[in-house]
């Protein structure tokens, strides 16, 4: 049907309270918009920064789950949320985790990465965007 | 491309056609290019003419490009789908054409029909549109079509949405189609792979052709899938569980799990692409950190699922048809139910199969290897099923059956094929060879091609009131098996010679006669095509003979069978109860299946919108614009397309209520026509005397 169908999704809750779960959750992505950045642009070690912005892109995930898409643990949809949850997450799990052994697997059977880095720098093959 | 660009026509001007290449030089190379974009240009000259001289822009326009029901964006989806495979189908013609007269010598290893860049334009457009804008829009247009009848509900969860989705796969095919015309498509094949794709080796327009298609009908694939799920967790009938839902439904279920996991997978590791090439970015480049070798991993992580999305709907169309054309119960319902599931979870677990060859080390190769044999098993289960169900049944040999037999034989050649190259050691002699290519047209056409035909088949009486012509339904089917058998098992002997797949030429005589036999299927394969539309043509012809008013031609026992034909916009008169797995065999079994609901209500069915047509051409001038530079275009076309969802949002949209009155006249109709009717036993189904209303005390099933 082709009804608005955002006031079926909870009727106990009003229409304030909703605008309100929004609003919350924009301001939340937006600061954690806005860490992520910070976390790249800051003098801190790579690690850190890769560790903030995974964290912050987690945090994100979590935050359009529960206050745009109303995903929640309890209620009466909760056995529901919870399986796509659980699915979601075996499924991302398989490819991230693949991703990073194949990649890492491929990364270790190329030559002394050190040597590769120092070798290329030399040959001045930073960027292969020129053109051959 | 070293011409400045222009700030309002980007980089287009009067040279992109392929006309100029046939001023520059007249070789058979540029007169099929040109040729091409002719067809092209005539075919539209043509539609548009005789739309208008027919005086069919208004109903086009009000009862089909407008409408939200599913049935009908079903329909249009597989419309689009069946001009994209003849455009397709032709081109695998030019390439087998080609490659029979591809034999050079060293010293001059050009020959053949088309020239080199203009052979990998041909395997590139032709893998882009029989995946993206074959397969795909004719396995969700057949699901648009029969998921929401199957679950006894009125619609799709998400009306408009689906006229979105539809809208954004038109406005991608639109991008391959206008390639043909204005400038080049890429040459990478239809993987794309970077760095041959990246800005320093393909600088031109065709990867962005490729790129923006397959991005913003990849988008509508998403949302379709989103909704096939929504649909399916929602919208069920009451009394219809998850385990008394006919498999179609089940694999439709898969397909939507599928989609929504697999396809941003596709979207990122295009967008990824994109800002490689448009905003100097390193992902695939060596520079910067960036390696080439990810972009094969993201695709293929989209790309194995995909193989699944399209060969599980037609495991579902064979699983409806071998149990209705056999009169028998399906065999097995559970474990089909269970190999469904199971290969759609397994199909996330093997995608490194598609580049075992890439480097790394035997552990990795072999733990995919092993995934990828172990997907086999619920296959081989299902054709054991399917097997089981025919067996001592009332067997009718009708169109769907003969597609459904091929299928048996040439698919388990292509599983085992697959077997076959799972093992990486296999795959590094065979591994980019026409043994390849052989394989996977050996899963995807009997499999694909022939479950969608055959679901055309099944279905098209619920969709337009009349059966297609058997006879000539009959010898498409087998044209098809032929063309297939004949075109691509000499790839098979041909791959194991050594011939690499996408080879523009060959210096081996010894290739040569294989090389004929499978232009020859090719032959066949043009033919299959041309009576594939004489059906369509014949059967509308006879469409008085054909007709099937009562709605049952083939026996069925699922409840879509249960409505006339063609289908009421609003499916059922009452949203019906389901009592039973396959809810109209038990109705038939229960006699007097045709009993009509006691009192009629309203019933509120989506309205009409243009949201869909406007957001589809948005979306293609996008596209298009981002092709060619045109940035003021690009940035007009996205601002639309926010304003269009921002003005959908704001606006209260009112249902249009069909009223109970109206119902109760168009069913009560329907109901005395039934009862009236003589009904048709087995026997009789090829005859005119089908009426839709079968003998329900020879129902077995």
């Amino acid at each position: 049907m082709t009804r608005p169908n955002t006031g079926e999704l909870d009727p106990g809750e009003s229409a304030k309270a909703e605008l309100r779960k929004y609003a919350l959750g924009f301001v939340i992505s937006v600061v954690l918009t806005i860490a992520a950045f910070a976390a790249v642009l800051s003098p801190l070690a790579p690690m850190v920064k890769i560790i903030a912005v995974c964290a912050a892109a987690l945090l994100q995930v979590a935050t359009h789950l529960r206050h745009f898409l109303h995903l929640s643990f309890s209620g009466g949809q909760s056995r529901e949320d919870l399986l796509l949850v659980l699915f979601s997450v075996c499924l991302l799990s398989i490819m991230a985790g693949g991703t990073v052994w194949i990649l890492a697997d491929l990364q270790g059977r190329m030559h002394d990465s050190e040597a590769t880095r120092a070798h290329g720098a030399a040959r001045g093959d930073g960027g292969a965007t020129s053109a051959p | 491309m070293s011409q400045p660009t222009s700030p309002i026509f980007g980089r287009l001007d009067w040279t992109v056609t392929p006309y100029t290449d046939l001023l520059h030089h007249v070789t058979s190379s540029t007169i099929v290019g040109a040729g091409a974009a002719t067809v092209l240009v005539l075919g539209t000259l043509g539609a548009v003419a005789l739309v208008t001289r027919m005086g069919w822009w208004g109903p086009l326009f009000r009862d089909w490009l407008t409408s939200a029901d599913a049935k009908k964006i079903g329909i249009m989806y597989i419309v689009l789908a069946l001009v994209m495979m003849a455009r397709g189908i032709v081109e695998g013609f030019v390439m087998r054409a080609h490659q029979a007269t591809a034999l050079g010598t060293l010293s001059a290893p050009e020959s053949g029909l088309v020239a080199p860049d203009h052979f990998a334009q041909l395997f590139s457009t032709h893998g882009t549109i029989m995946i993206f804008f074959v397969a795909m829009p004719l396995l969700i247009g057949l699901i648009n079509f029969v998921l929401p009848q199957q679950l006894g509900a009125r619609d799709m969860a998400f009306p408009v949405l689906n006229q979105v989705s539809l809208g954004l796969t038109a406005a991608g095919a639109a991008l391959v189609m206008v390639s043909l015309l204005i400038g080049k498509f890429g040459t990478g094949g239809w993987t794309v792979y970077p760095p041959y794709t990246g800005i320093a080796y393909s600088p031109g327009e065709g990867v962005d052709y490729w790129l923006w298609a397959i991005t913003i009908s990849g988008i509508g694939s998403t949302l379709t899938g989103m909704n096939f799920a929504v649909t399916i967790f929602k919208k069920r009938a009451p009394g219809m569980h998850f385990m008394r839902m006919p498999l179609f439904c089940w694999t439709s279920l898969c397909v939507a799990i599928m989609l929504i996991y697999a396809m941003p997978a596709l979207t990122v590791s295009s967008a990824m692409l994109m800002l490689d090439r448009y905003a100097g970015f390193h992902f695939f480049t060596n520079g910067a950190g960036g390696n080439m070798m990810n972009y094969a991993n993201i695709f293929w992580m989209f790309g194995h699922p995909e193989v699944y999305i399209l060969i599980l709907p037609a495991f579902g169309v064979f699983s409806e048809i071998s149990s209705t054309f056999s009169g028998k119960k399906l065999y097995g319902y559970t474990s089909l139910v269970i190999a469904s599931m199971s290969i759609a979870v397994i199909s996330f677990t093997v995608w490194l199969h598609h580049f075992f060859t890439m480097g790394q080390s035997a552990n990795v190769n072999i733990a995919f290897g092993i995934a990828t044999m172990i997907i086999g098993v619920p296959t081989g289960v299902k054709i054991y099923d399917w097997m089981a169900t025919m067996w001592r049944g009332q067997v009718r040999i009708t169109t769907p059956m003969v597609y459904l037999i091929g299928f048996f034989m040439l698919f388990v050649i292509g599983g085992l094929s697959g077997i076959i190259l799972a093992n990486p050691s296999i795959d590094y002699q065979v591994h980019n060879s026409t043994f390849l290519v052989a394989h996977f047209h050996n899963v995807i056409i009997p499999g694909v091609l022939y479950g969608m035909l055959a679901g055309i088949h099944y279905w098209f009486p619920k969709a337009f009131g009349f059966r297609l012509c058997e006879t000539w339904g009959r010898r498409t089917a087998f044209l098809f098996v032929g063309g297939f058998l004949l075109t691509f098992m000499p790839l098979y002997v041909l791959g194991l010679m050594g011939m690499p797949r996408r080879s523009p030429t060959f210096q081996n005589p010894d290739f040569l006669p294989w090389m004929y036999v499978a232009g020859v299927g090719a032959v066949l394969m043009l033919c299959a095509l041309g009576s594939l539309g004489w059906t369509f043509w014949s059967s509308w012809r006879r469409r008085a003979d054909l007709a099937v008013p009562g709605g049952d031609p083939w026996n069925g026992g699922t409840l879509e069978w249960s409505s006339p034909a063609p289908v009421p916009a609003w499916n059922y008169p009452r949203i019906p109860d389901v009592k039973a797995r396959d809810d109209w065999s038990a109705a038939k079994r229960g006699g007097d299946p045709w009993k009509g609901p006691d009192d009629y209500a309203d019933i509120e069915m989506p309205a009409n919108t243009r949201f869909g047509l406007v957001l589809a051409a948005a979306a293609f001038a996008l596209g298009f614009a981002m092709v060619w530079h045109v940035w003021w275009m690009g940035v007009a076309a996205l601002l639309a397309i926010v304003a269009a969802v921002m003005w959908r949002g704001m606006i209260v949209l009112e249902p249009e209520i069909v009223p109970a009155a109206e119902v109760e006249r168009a069913d009560r109709q329907f109901r005395e026509w039934v009862a009236a009717a003589p009904p048709a036993s087995r026997a009789d189904e090829e005859t005119p005397r089908n009426r839709g209303v079968p003998d329900i005390t020879e129902f077995a099933g």
